[in-house]
């Protein structure tokens, strides 16, 4: 039940609504219905769809040091345009795991062009 | 030699590009008991295979040597398309699966390998395999899921399965397509009919011999190890390919093992072989498919089966077909078997597959406690099919055997409170008894055709009515042996024609009179 007030509650916000004033018709609403003891599961709930909405648009550039940022952020540069991003929705961070290379990640896509990935198969190609 | 490996290294990571190759990825959100939530996927298939992505944030060594147990890679099988994302079977230990874990999709639906190189090995649900032998080198992906073969396609069963067994391949022939459920308690000897009748195949020549396929569903380890061993004494694994997804692996791979099973059976079939799947048992798969399907949060129905329950067997058996000339003339013939409760055969899961199936092999406990071997109640044992395929000199033995012996055992209880016996019942009694002697038979002794049809015709002449009861089995023994030694033609022409001649009578009929002669001790003198 709560999930379903947590996912109008989105789909209003969404929509276009004003925040503040979509949570209070919420309250109003849940107040007619004798249903306000829901409001804590929903606003867990809610939250929980703003994480999952939240990972599904931000993407995360990965590399292995602060410096290769640069470098990697004009090459996937081509990949944000067609994966329909903005610069600003995509997070940068260091994983020194990469050794080199850079691993976007983000909108249901991964894009691996790291050195641990290439020797990693390397290896796997070679052990198996 | 270390140089040129370098050399080659060096060469490929100085001429890596970067990829821009970008998968498909999702999030593991929940995991439990060998399922998991996965956000994202939205483009995921049905039955497609998914990567766990376990070496991320890991250091290149500690992704190159995972710890003891963790080794190769981690897959799962999508079985739930939801709205916001797709639920999954891990295939494999599911503690490696944690929460955030990237998973990536492999754009392709289950496939096990199989080939020539699969016979006598003993490999998991997924086809790896697990005897210790090595890897595959030469092996064709065979989908786990796929659609049987048309009405068109198939043709009417006409080649027998030689189960070695007295008791059914005279009164409950198999065809080879066909599909015959073995069912009864436990301990009652049916992994029993199933091995003999892998082992039996040895007696069928080379090229026309079935590739048996034996899967072992939720079967303790010692059990299958033990089949593998008999298998092996009895020379029978070179012909066989063991599936195994023992008790203690995860449900997931205990579902799929027989859709396996059926994979690896599947290439040999298109290939113009004859093949016998044994599934050992469907009750299992049933029992781990209902875990799985709770676990999906699938509605239950009755018994807590899920609602498909009868559609996965359905679709597993009729898997089993007999080719058409023009589609290579192969053919898969599947013995499920079915483990009831108590006899009960009106369950939910036995009456589906007997449903299903083309016939069954009923064995019950009581017989098999009086020592009565293979326990098989003839009353409501049936072939539907396999009389088509019966050898025309097995049938001229065996005609009346089955409604004799289903009067046997009317009389039988009825003999409990008579007193005085008329002597046409009396000798009805007495000829059941001796019937019921000869068509008992060691386990792992599986007799060939031709000598069954003898041993039968030597039947058939009154040869043992004038045997006590308790000493039938020795003496068919002992004409077993005199046969072999003295009837070796005659046998080879049973073999060759699958006909029982004039000539072949009359030579059985002097050998029987020779036996007679030769060991008049056992028939009291006369």
């Amino acid at each position: 039940m709560e999930t379903a007030y947590a996912l109008a509650l989105w789909k209003m916000i969404e929509g276009g609504m004003k925040p503040k004033e979509t949570v209070m018709k919420l309250r109003e609403a849940l107040g007619k219905r004798g249903r306000v003891n829901l409001t804590p599961k929903i606003a867990r709930a809610f939250a929980r769809i703003a994480e999952r909405e939240h990972r599904k648009r931000v993407v995360t550039l990965s590399v292995a040091r602060e410096k290769d940022a640069l470098k990697a952020e004009r090459e996937v540069k081509g990949i944000l345009q067609e994966l329909g991003v903005s610069a600003k929705d995509m997070k940068v961070r260091v994983d020194d795991s990469l050794i080199g290379g850079w691993r976007l990640e983000g909108r249901e896509r991964l894009i691996d062009a790291s050195y641990k990935e290439l020797l990693l198969s390397i290896y796997n190609r070679a052990t198996q | 030699m270390a140089n040129t490996i370098v050399d080659k290294i060096i060469k490929e990571i100085e001429a890596h590009a970067p990829s821009t190759q970008a998968a498909h990825v999702g999030a593991v959100t929940a995991v439990g008991d060998g399922v998991v939530a996965i956000d994202g996927l939205s483009k995921a298939v049905m039955s497609e295979v998914v990567l766990f992505e376990e070496g991320k944030g890991k250091p290149l060594f500690g992704a190159m040597n995972p710890p003891a147990g963790r080794a190769g890679e981690l897959f799962g099988l999508v079985l739930n398309l939801e709205e916001d994302g797709v639920r999954a079977a891990v295939l494999g230990d599911t503690a490696r699966v944690s929460e955030g874990m990237t998973v990536k999709s492999t754009g392709r639906v289950l496939s096990v390998p199989s080939g020539e190189e699969l016979l006598g090995r003993v490999v998991n649900a997924l086809g790896e395999p697990i005897d210790g032998k090595g890897p595959f080198k030469k092996v064709t992906l065979m989908s786990i899921e796929r659609e049987s073969y048309g009405v068109i396609d198939r043709k009417s069963v006409s080649v027998p399965v030689q189960t070695g067994i007295k008791a059914i391949d005279s009164m409950i022939p198999i065809g080879r397509g066909q599909r015959e459920l073995i069912i009864g308690d436990r301990s009652t000897g049916k992994t029993t009919i199933a091995i003999d009748t892998i082992i039996s195949q040895r007696n069928e020549p080379r090229e026309t011999r079935p590739i048996c396929i034996y899967v072992a569903i939720g079967q303790k380890e010692s059990k299958t190890a033990r089949i593998v061993e008999s298998l092996k004494q009895a020379r029978a694994l070179e012909y066989t390919i063991v599936v195994d997804a023992p008790a203690s692996a995860p449900a997931a791979l205990q579902y799929l093992a027989p859709f396996a099973g059926a994979a690896i059976g599947e290439y040999f079939m298109d290939r113009g072989r004859d093949v016998v799947v044994v599934y050992d048992d469907l009750s299992k798969q049933a029992v781990a498919y209902r875990q799985l399907s709770l676990l999906l949060r699938r509605p239950p129905g009755r018994e807590a089966y899920p609602g498909d329950i009868f559609y996965l067997h359905s679709r597993l058996l009729e898997r089993a077909a007999c080719l058409s000339e023009e589609k290579g003339g192969g053919s898969l013939t599947a013995l499920p078997i079915i483990e009831t409760q108590d006899g009960d055969v009106s369950g939910y899961i036995p009456t589906n597959v007997i449903s299903i199936t083309d016939g069954q092999i009923f064995l019950v406990a009581e017989l098999f406690n009086k020592g009565i071997r293979p326990a098989i109640d003839v009353g409501i044992s049936v072939s539907r099919v396999g009389s088509a395929a019966q050898k025309k000199a097995m049938k001229g033995v065996a005609g009346g055997l089955k409604l004799e012996l289903a009067q046997f055992r009317e009389l039988e209880a009825f003999m409990q409170f008579a007193q005085d016996l008329d002597k046409a019942t009396a000798d009805r009694i007495a000829s059941g008894q001796r019937m019921v002697e000869i068509l008992k038979q060691k386990n792992g002794v599986p007799i060939p055709m031709e000598m069954q049809v003898a041993i039968l015709y030597a039947a058939g002449q009154k040869l043992f009515s004038d045997v006590p009861v308790a000493q039938v089995t020795s003496v068919e023994a002992r004409l077993s042996e005199f046969f072999e030694t003295e009837c070796a033609k005659t046998l080879a022409e049973i073999k060759a024609t699958g006909m029982l001649s004039e000539k072949s009578k009359k030579e059985l009929d002097t050998a029987i009179g020779e036996f007679r002669l030769a060991h008049k001790e056992l028939f009291g003198g006369k």
